[in-house]
């Protein structure tokens, strides 16, 4: 009973900390990249908080891929942008737009990528279980 | 597009809660014990290399022969495909051949699937195209739904054969499972529009006969027959555990044959009942609304592009800040009408459920079956337009032509 108490303060801890965590992201994302790589990430964190935690898997296990999740689509994003402002830079504001044009479609691959990646690693928990 | 976001957001929810639940709790058993005589029609045209696999499928199956009939409705085929199945009529009496000549053959399945109705004589109808193969007790697994009086269909689940084939066969299981393991699953739990997917599923004769058997008049006989089952005040079932295995299309042009041809038949049966679903005094608020959702997803693809389109134009005319956040929501409004039209979400828990560990890996490429839907889609609407104005027939049959290949994974 005691184990267990412990367990769930442990979880509880741990998850208001990835959340602030995750929080802090999403507003660097916001001020430092754009307004649709702040917006991919609520919408990647909702769906992944709401269909990936129920599934099979340690606690540790999910938030530690939420938070890589988070990670990785901040650094895409703003990889991505940087490229986009260099080249707009040196090759003209055409390049800009194909970018903005072209960000859902980018932003889509890391999302399903690393939903893909995710499910791999929660299904191995569940085969060894 | 945002209502099919939520809808497939909500199915998924819904199968993994049912997933969760049925962990806890025991599984309950259907009364296997309730065999009616049925009748199984088996369409074919030019399949003489398939035929005898599903063939084969039958006489393996479980259910009492005494209470089954087969009929296999050679429709009109050049190939060997009577002889075929003659060769399996003869050591089992079960097994009944109709040849119908190529003037009377070869208009579609909805035409060989009423030849065959005429001569079923079991008290339930099941079809199965002839590609599929069968699971030894189907019929018991799906026969057992029909002791609630108000079930009028049932649907079971379609798994692909030729999966490892290539690339196409696979991103088309993937599709699948969507489409079946989680879609119709949590359709049937939320109590919402079953979907008879046009085989792999029975009807009462009786409920068939009523409603004049199959419309000959539509490319999408089973969506048409879907929504008359419901519109009659009857409910369809759909039966994960009953799982047939079918031989999906194994490139890129028999898969525009293939979608092309539902998607116009979808759009015809969306003209038809959109109207009838929503005056219905035998559904419910939310079957209607399902119903409507269902009935037009095939316009969605249409829609995304209108979408991109309209969003390029809005982006060079000084957009307002409300565009970017519009720009940014339709990578995830694109990916709900990926292929069977299930989001990557929805695929990623429909495969996780299977344990199909090693299939999660190709769910990023689905990208390409959306891309695929959107030429496919359009290129429907338009026919489908044009026919109209033009008073053309535009009801031809392009039937999916079947290898075989198939055959080398089944282990007898």
């Amino acid at each position: 009973m005691l184990k267990e108490n412990m367990s769930r303060i442990r979880h509880s801890i741990l998850g208001f900390f990835a959340g602030v965590i995750v929080t802090y992201i999403i507003i660097l994302s916001f001020y430092c990249v754009n307004n649709e790589a702040a917006l991919m990430l609520m919408v990647f964190d909702f769906l992944f908080v709401s269909l990936v935690f129920p599934l099979d898997g340690t606690f540790v296990k999910k938030i530690s891929l939420l938070l890589i999740g988070n990670v990785i689509g901040l650094l895409w994003n703003t990889v991505f942008s940087s490229f986009a402002y260099v080249a707009a830079c040196y090759f003209g504001e055409f390049l800009n737009i194909l970018y903005i044009l072209l960000n859902p479609l980018l932003n889509l691959i890391w999302v399903v990528s690393f939903w893909s990646i995710s499910l791999s690693v929660l299904a191995s928990s569940k085969t060894a279980r | 597009m945002t209502a099919y976001l939520i809808r497939h957001y909500v199915f998924t929810l819904t199968v993994l809660n049912r997933a969760h639940n049925r962990k806890k709790t025991a599984v309950t058993t259907k009364n296997e014990a309730y065999q009616p005589p049925v009748s199984i029609l088996i369409p074919a045209h030019n399949e003489e290399r398939v035929i005898g696999r599903i063939l084969q499928g039958m006489t393996k199956l479980t259910y009492p022969k005494d209470k089954m009939q087969v009929i296999v409705i050679d429709d009109g085929s050049t190939d060997n495909t009577g002889e075929t199945a003659e060769g399996y009529a003869k050591p089992h009496n079960y097994i009944k051949i109709i040849h119908r000549n190529q003037r009377e053959g070869g208009k579609g399945k909805a035409s060989a699937l009423n030849t065959g109705l005429k001569q079923a004589d079991g008290e339930i109808v099941f079809c199965f195209d002839a590609d599929y193969y069968p699971q030894r007790d189907i019929i018991e697994k799906l026969v057992a739904e029909f002791t609630d009086p108000k079930v009028g269909a049932v649907q079971g689940r379609v798994t692909v054969l030729n999966e490892p084939q290539n690339l196409v066969t696979r991103l088309v299981a993937l599709e699948r499972i969507g489409g079946y393991r989680v879609d119709q699953q949590a359709r049937d739990s939320l109590g919402l529009i079953t979907q008879f997917g046009g085989t792999v599923g029975g009807f009462r004769r009786g409920l068939l006969k009523s409603l004049d058997g199959w419309d000959e008049s539509t490319l999408a006989e089973d969506t048409d027959l879907t929504f008359r089952v419901y519109l009659a005040g009857y409910k369809i079932r759909y039966v994960n555990d009953a799982e047939c295995y079918e031989e999906a299309v194994e490139n890129w042009r028999d898969y525009w044959k293939q979608r092309y041809r539902w998607a116009k038949g979808h759009m015809q049966c969306a003209f038809k009942h959109s109207l009838k679903v929503l005056k219905s005094s035998n559904l419910r608020l939310r079957e209607k609304l399902d119903g409507l959702l269902l009935l037009n997803v095939y316009f969605m693809p249409i829609l995304v592009l209108l979408s991109w389109i309209v969003g390029v134009l809005l982006f060079f005319s000084h957009p307002p800040q409300w565009f970017s956040i519009f720009w940014a929501l339709i990578p995830i409004s694109l990916y709900s009408f990926v292929g069977n039209f299930a989001p990557f979400f929805e695929v990623g828990v429909g495969v996780y459920l299977d344990g199909r560990t090693r299939a999660y890996w190709l769910i990023p490429l689905l990208i390409f079956t959306f891309l695929y839907n959107i030429p496919i889609c359009t290129k429907a609407l338009a026919d489908l337009f044009i026919s109209k104005i033009l008073g053309k027939n535009c009801n031809h049959w392009d039937k999916t032509v079947h290898s075989g290949n198939g055959n080398s994974y089944i282990i007898n």
